[in-house]
């Protein structure tokens, strides 16, 4: 970019240029600095807050705990059964989130490729669904469930996420699949792909980009949800994470365990603030594209 | 070939249409014909025609012993109107401030400043976490103890104010908008601003040369330009808040208050009870039937307000 005679001297006066244009619109800065270190003092506060005593919670609000009680941790850990909710979490989430891939991926591929009579309806009456509230199904779909005798069971909750994300899913799947042009299709078939084989071969590794969003928005949608789970799921031992917390909040709030419950709040967070640290940008782009497409 | 075909249409099509048959329309449909019947949840169901639907909207209610009968019900919920006017302030309100908001951090991240992408990760962040954990974090900001903004407020000197009750009665709802917002802004900020950086840098340039301030560069240039996402984000948003129930559900406790009540958390009271069950499943169904009408008049009023041609730029 520079010359490399005297390039210091250029980059350090670029350099100061730089800093007197940012300050002159430094009032530009005001809203998302104080927007940011809100959110980021947030998570400092809950977990400072998490490793002190209930007596130092209410007493010192601002510094670092005196000494950190990381039993608050251990306590809530077995109380709770902390380990048994993730593990179900792990296993509810997963196989949701399988399980849509694999009936959304090909129902969107043949609904955008291949026209055929009530294509075009049919794909409407799914991405419909994404404007029912979840009250117009929560009363039959009990019903449903206890006569299956689904209630409190795994594979009940698994059922019932991977349903309510079809809609979603196709929305953002056909949005994808529509995309790609008919040349790739075209030539696999003269080169004697079988139908299954386009699909297989060719389609689906050129949407992967729709399938990872699809999978990361329903893994952070499905790892977070609470509500579903608090009607199909009484059971202490099935539940998964986010229902667990609803329990712990319950109790905690009667007992004036605060910190018990600052620390369970923390546990519930930050796996998904470190997922989203990781994968942020995937995230981002994915909501993006399912809007602008 | 043509047989192959129609087989791996079938085939690709039958488990997700089925899965979506059984578990999703069947239920939508049956909440519509349960909203007729007054039902426990067991045993048998009784017929009663519209009447769940006359105890909710008493304007239907005919007095009879009334000189004006429809002026005066013979009944009137004492839960639905507050719930309907709670969920409204939410979409009107909470739109207002959630797109207030979200456009002018917009303006901001888009005008060139450095860390755009921090911002505007940090800002999203709330979305990935837990609803149940944000609430609760919220309920801690707000506690009249040991909460967050206490501290903050008796830290600047007003040791008034620090002692307001945010989730009082008359507080709560505003104060649980407030946190709903926080979160709702970051998710509108990303849809907004990926359309905005879509626009050619050279149209801006154009119109600052043309000698637009910055404030007619938006409306004139930008607001045109990302017409469709903000229409889509509007109305994504509309179902997400007409339906909204996570927050205000757990941020006073187990025991959601009526001043709290959206029609979701209504229509979840009626249905599984706040600690004891009220079991009126064809009410509940009723106030369910009521939350899908209002989502299809808005998504029609929307698309009605929003229509305008698309400008292209290409």
């Amino acid at each position: 970019m520079s010359q490399k005679v005297g390039g210091t001297k250029v980059n350090t006066q670029r350099w100061r240029g730089s800093i007197v244009k940012e300050l002159r619109r430094i009032h530009l800065y005001a809203l998302p600095v104080l927007w940011s270190v809100f959110n980021i003092f947030c998570v400092y506060w809950i977990v400072m807050s998490s490793l002190k005593s209930n007596r130092e919670v209410f007493r010192a609000p601002w510094g670092l705990p005196a000494e950190p009680q990381f039993e608050n941790y251990s306590e809530i850990w077995q109380v709770a059964n902390l380990g048994l909710e993730l593990r179900n979490s792990v296993i509810i989430t997963g196989a949701s989130v399988l399980l849509i891939l694999i009936l959304c991926a090909p129902a969107a591929y043949v609904l955008s490729r291949m026209k055929f009579r009530g294509s075009g309806w049919l794909t409407s009456i799914f991405v419909a669904g994404a404007g029912v509230p979840g009250a117009m199904l929560i009363i039959p779909l009990f019903v449903i469930m206890s006569d299956l005798g689904l209630i409190d069971t795994l594979h009940g909750l698994i059922l019932i996420y991977t349903t309510v994300s079809i809609p979603f899913s196709m929305f953002v799947l056909t949005g994808f699949f529509r995309t790609l042009p008919t040349e790739f299709e075209e030539a696999a078939r003269i080169d004697g792909c079988s139908e299954f084989g386009v699909f297989w071969r060719v389609m689906l590794p050129l949407v992967s980009p729709g399938l990872i969003t699809v999978a990361i928005f329903n893994f952070v949608a499905i790892w977070n949800e609470y509500t579903l789970a608090l009607v199909f799921i009484q059971d202490k031992a099935k539940m998964p994470l986010a229902r667990g917390l609803y329990a712990i909040a319950g109790s905690m709030i009667y007992t004036g365990n605060w910190v018990g419950l600052f620390a369970a709040v923390v546990i519930v967070m930050v796996p998904s603030i470190i997922v989203y640290i990781l994968l942020s940008e995937r995230l981002i782009e994915g909501i993006t594209a399912g809007a602008l497409k | 070939m043509y047989k192959g075909r129609t087989r791996l249409i079938v085939a690709f099509l039958l488990p997700a249409t089925l899965l979506y048959a059984v578990f999703f329309a069947w239920p939508a449909l049956q909440s519509l014909y349960l909203s007729l019947f007054e039902w426990s949840g067991i045993g048998e169901k009784t017929y009663v025609g519209l009447r769940n639907f006359r105890e909710l909207l008493p304007i239907l209610e005919v007095n009879v012993d009334s000189q004006f009968p429809f002026l005066h019900p013979s009944y009137r919920d004492v839960f639905f109107w507050p719930s309907v006017e709670h969920t409204l302030i939410i979409v009107i309100l909470g739109g207002v401030i959630t797109f207030g908001l979200a456009f002018v951090l917009t303006t901001v991240l888009s005008s060139g400043i450095r860390g755009k992408k921090f911002f505007r990760m940090v800002i999203f962040a709330p979305n990935v976490v837990a609803a149940i954990a944000l609430s609760l974090l919220w309920a801690q900001i707000y506690n009249p103890r040991h909460g967050l903004l206490k501290n903050i407020l008796l830290r600047l000197g007003q040791e008034e104010l620090a002692k307001t009750p945010w989730l009082g009665p008359d507080r709560a709802l505003i104060s649980t908008l407030v946190a709903m917002c926080w979160v709702w802004v970051g998710f509108n900020l990303v849809l907004l601003l990926a359309a905005v950086d879509q626009i050619p840098q050279d149209l801006f340039d154009a119109a600052k040369v043309d000698g637009a301030n910055p404030f007619q560069i938006f409306t004139k240039v930008t607001i045109p330009l990302i017409w469709d996402v903000v229409t889509i984000a509007v109305i994504n948003f509309s179902i997400t808040a007409l339906r909204v129930l996570e927050f205000p559900f757990i941020i006073k406790g187990l025991q959601c208050p009526p001043q709290l009540y959206t029609l979701a958390i209504y229509n979840y009271v009626l249905g599984f009870g706040r600690r004891e069950p009220i079991w009126r499943m064809g009410k509940a169904a009723a106030v369910a039937v009521l939350m899908q009408i209002m989502v299809i008049m808005l998504i029609l009023v929307f698309m009605r307000l929003f229509r305008r041609e698309t400008v292209e730029y290409s």
